[in-house]
């Protein structure tokens, strides 16, 4: 089921100060994580990630998703301390057409002489806030086990 | 022309089936094969849908359809991963995909089915545009998503003693374009060299030059008027790159080492593939009798071998077509024994540094072998698997003629997990 982002995730995605990590998977399970700056949000609320080295592990991977509807994760870090993750699935890839000519257009005039491999679409289905006060609260409202004593304690 | 074949006389699984069968192999790849070996058939609903501004049609081929005809129909499909399915238009009695519109998109559907939603191929800019000597750009390279074709001649010279690859239509096909469109049979340098370089205005369009010809016997040595014909071409575009070397195929006959190292000495040239088409001494003998009188397979493969010494691992390699090798009065009987057959020959030329790739066959009515049938899905699909295992056994790349660079291989497609 799609998730729609909201104008704040957008707008956090697109901000240059942002840190954005895709996460993926390799043909033996293992976890690939890179650090991005080519994820975009399209008119949709899908995740746009373009894909610069044809031969990259995070490619390989995609590919390996989109083949075997595997699901892939975008964690987002704001500079006011936002953390949001996203997973979803590949849904599309562009390796020709309007969209793909105009982001290879795109990438050449920030980085100069590089490649476009692919402008992958990536779907979201679960969004979730993962500042650490947010999940603290979560935590302790659905496991208050999961506390140590001293915690507790009654300061004298 | 078309010949009404009958489709699914012998008992064979269906797409669905071989998915479920073969759950690592990916289900687009199945799609492309299946709609390969079905063919299309494009509903009046989609056409409504073409763009002829923005969609390509149908351009100059060196290869006919299955329906013997030459309609303005959209060239070709892609998948939504990327992969290129080349399609064959085929008369709707012989059990085709349809391509219809469903929620307004273009889709694949089989039986009132949707299989798959799809893109029509772009039409690049240079489509539109005319040589100085007043021949359509599109009539001169034709684009596929990523790639430049040029088919600098189109008669083979196989065709002359009757020898010509039993599957093939290049001459049948060739008349009838010239007949029909006007298409040259044989192209100047001076309009390729133009053409491409009007092609490179469009940044980001493509990634990779095709040549390929009929072959040529004459010259002093077997094929050396072939090679002068290539060479010539491969300079004249040469001329719009900046590097002596830019990324290309060239799919040819067996050459000669001295050949072989005049096209990567004197030419911008990176990729060398020449196709044996059957992997079988006589399934080739019986398919192709042209190669087999004047080369032979065992030379034929020998010469290949030599490629890769001149041309480097990962840039040399063989076409099969396949299927043709259970064509009636060919070499096998039952699909096992020549997956086995095929898949050991490939190993061979593995091990040598050659890659193969295969095509799936198309009976097309402008050939000898126009009224039978290709092999089943399930044939495909495990052929695919095993040529891109070796491929991952031997570390040989297929760069120059993937997904991408080509798109016509189902076994190469699946080099994208390398």
């Amino acid at each position: 089921m799609a998730k729609k982002l909201t104008k704040d995730i957008i707008d956090l995605i697109h901000d240059p100060a942002t840190t954005t990590v895709l996460a993926t998977l390799d043909g033996n399970g293992f976890p690939e994580a890179v650090v991005t700056d080519t994820i975009r949000v399209d008119e949709h609320g899908n995740l746009l990630y373009l894909e610069l080295l044809e031969s990259s592990g995070t490619n390989r991977n995609l590919v390996r998703s989109i083949w075997f509807n595997g699901r892939v994760a975008v964690a987002v870090g704001g500079k006011a301390g936002e953390r949001w993750q996203i997973k979803g699935r590949p849904v599309k890839t562009h390796i020709t057409g309007d969209l793909f000519l105009q982001h290879y257009q795109e990438v050449r005039e920030q980085r100069g002489d590089v490649e476009l491999a692919a402008v992958w679409v990536i779907e979201p289905d679960e969004v979730a806030d993962e500042r650490f006060e947010t999940r603290k609260s979560e935590e302790e409202r659905a496991h208050p086990s999961f506390r140590h004593l001293d915690r507790l304690a009654r300061t004298a | 022309m078309s010949v009404a074949v009958k489709w699914r006389i012998r008992e064979e699984l269906s797409l669905d089936e071989v998915v479920e069968k073969y759950p690592r192999f990916p289900r687009l790849i199945a799609v492309k094969i299946d709609v390969q070996r079905r063919g299309v058939h494009y509903t009046e609903r989609s056409l409504g849908a073409v763009d002829e501004k923005v969609h390509q049609m149908r351009s100059p081929y060196l290869f006919g359809s299955r329906d013997g005809a030459i309609k303005p129909l959209p060239e070709s499909l892609l998948l939504r991963d990327g992969t290129t399915i080349l399609t064959d238009p085929t008369p709707q009695g012989q059990d085709p995909y349809l391509v219809d519109l469903v929620d307004g998109k273009f889709a694949l559907t089989d039986g009132g089915k949707l299989i798959e939603f799809i893109d029509l191929w772009p039409k690049p800019k240079y489509y539109d545009k005319k040589t100085s000597s007043g021949i359509p750009m599109s009539h001169v390279a034709s684009a596929r998503p990523q790639r430049l074709n040029i088919f600098q001649s189109s008669y083979c010279h196989f065709w002359a003693e009757d020898r010509g690859c039993r599957f093939c239509d290049i001459v049948t096909h060739t008349k009838q374009q010239k007949d029909e469109v006007g298409v040259p049979t044989r192209l100047r340098p001076e309009d390729v060299s133009e053409t491409v370089r009007e092609a490179l205005k469009e940044p980001g369009r493509f990634t990779n030059i095709c040549l390929t010809a009929g072959s040529v016997l004459k010259g002093e040595e077997l094929f050396d008027r072939e090679v002068d014909f290539y060479i010539e071409t491969l300079q004249a575009i040469g001329e719009n790159f900046a590097t002596k070397k830019f990324p290309s195929q060239l799919i040819g006959s067996a050459y000669n080492e001295r050949q072989l190292a005049r096209l990567y000495e004197q030419t911008g040239l990176t990729s060398y593939t020449s196709d044996l088409e059957v992997l079988d001494q006589r399934a080739f003998d019986l398919v192709c009798p042209g190669k087999s009188k004047w080369v032979g397979y065992h030379g034929w493969k020998e010469r290949l071998v030599w490629a890769v010494d001149i041309f480097g691992r990962g840039n040399v390699g063989t076409g099969l077509v396949a299927g043709t090798e259970l064509a009636q009065l060919s070499a096998f009987a039952s699909e096992d024994n020549a997956l086995a057959a095929t898949l050991a020959e490939a190993e061979d030329l593995a091990e040598k540094g050659v890659t193969t790739v295969y095509i799936v066959w198309v009976p097309r009515p402008g050939s000898y072998f126009r009224d039978q049938q290709n092999a089943s899905l399930e044939y495909y699909v495990q052929l695919a698997q095993g040529l891109h295992d070796l491929r991952a056994k031997y570390g040989l790349g297929v760069d120059f003629d993937d997904y991408r660079r080509c798109g016509n291989h189902p076994d190469s497609d699946l080099s994208r997990l390398l």
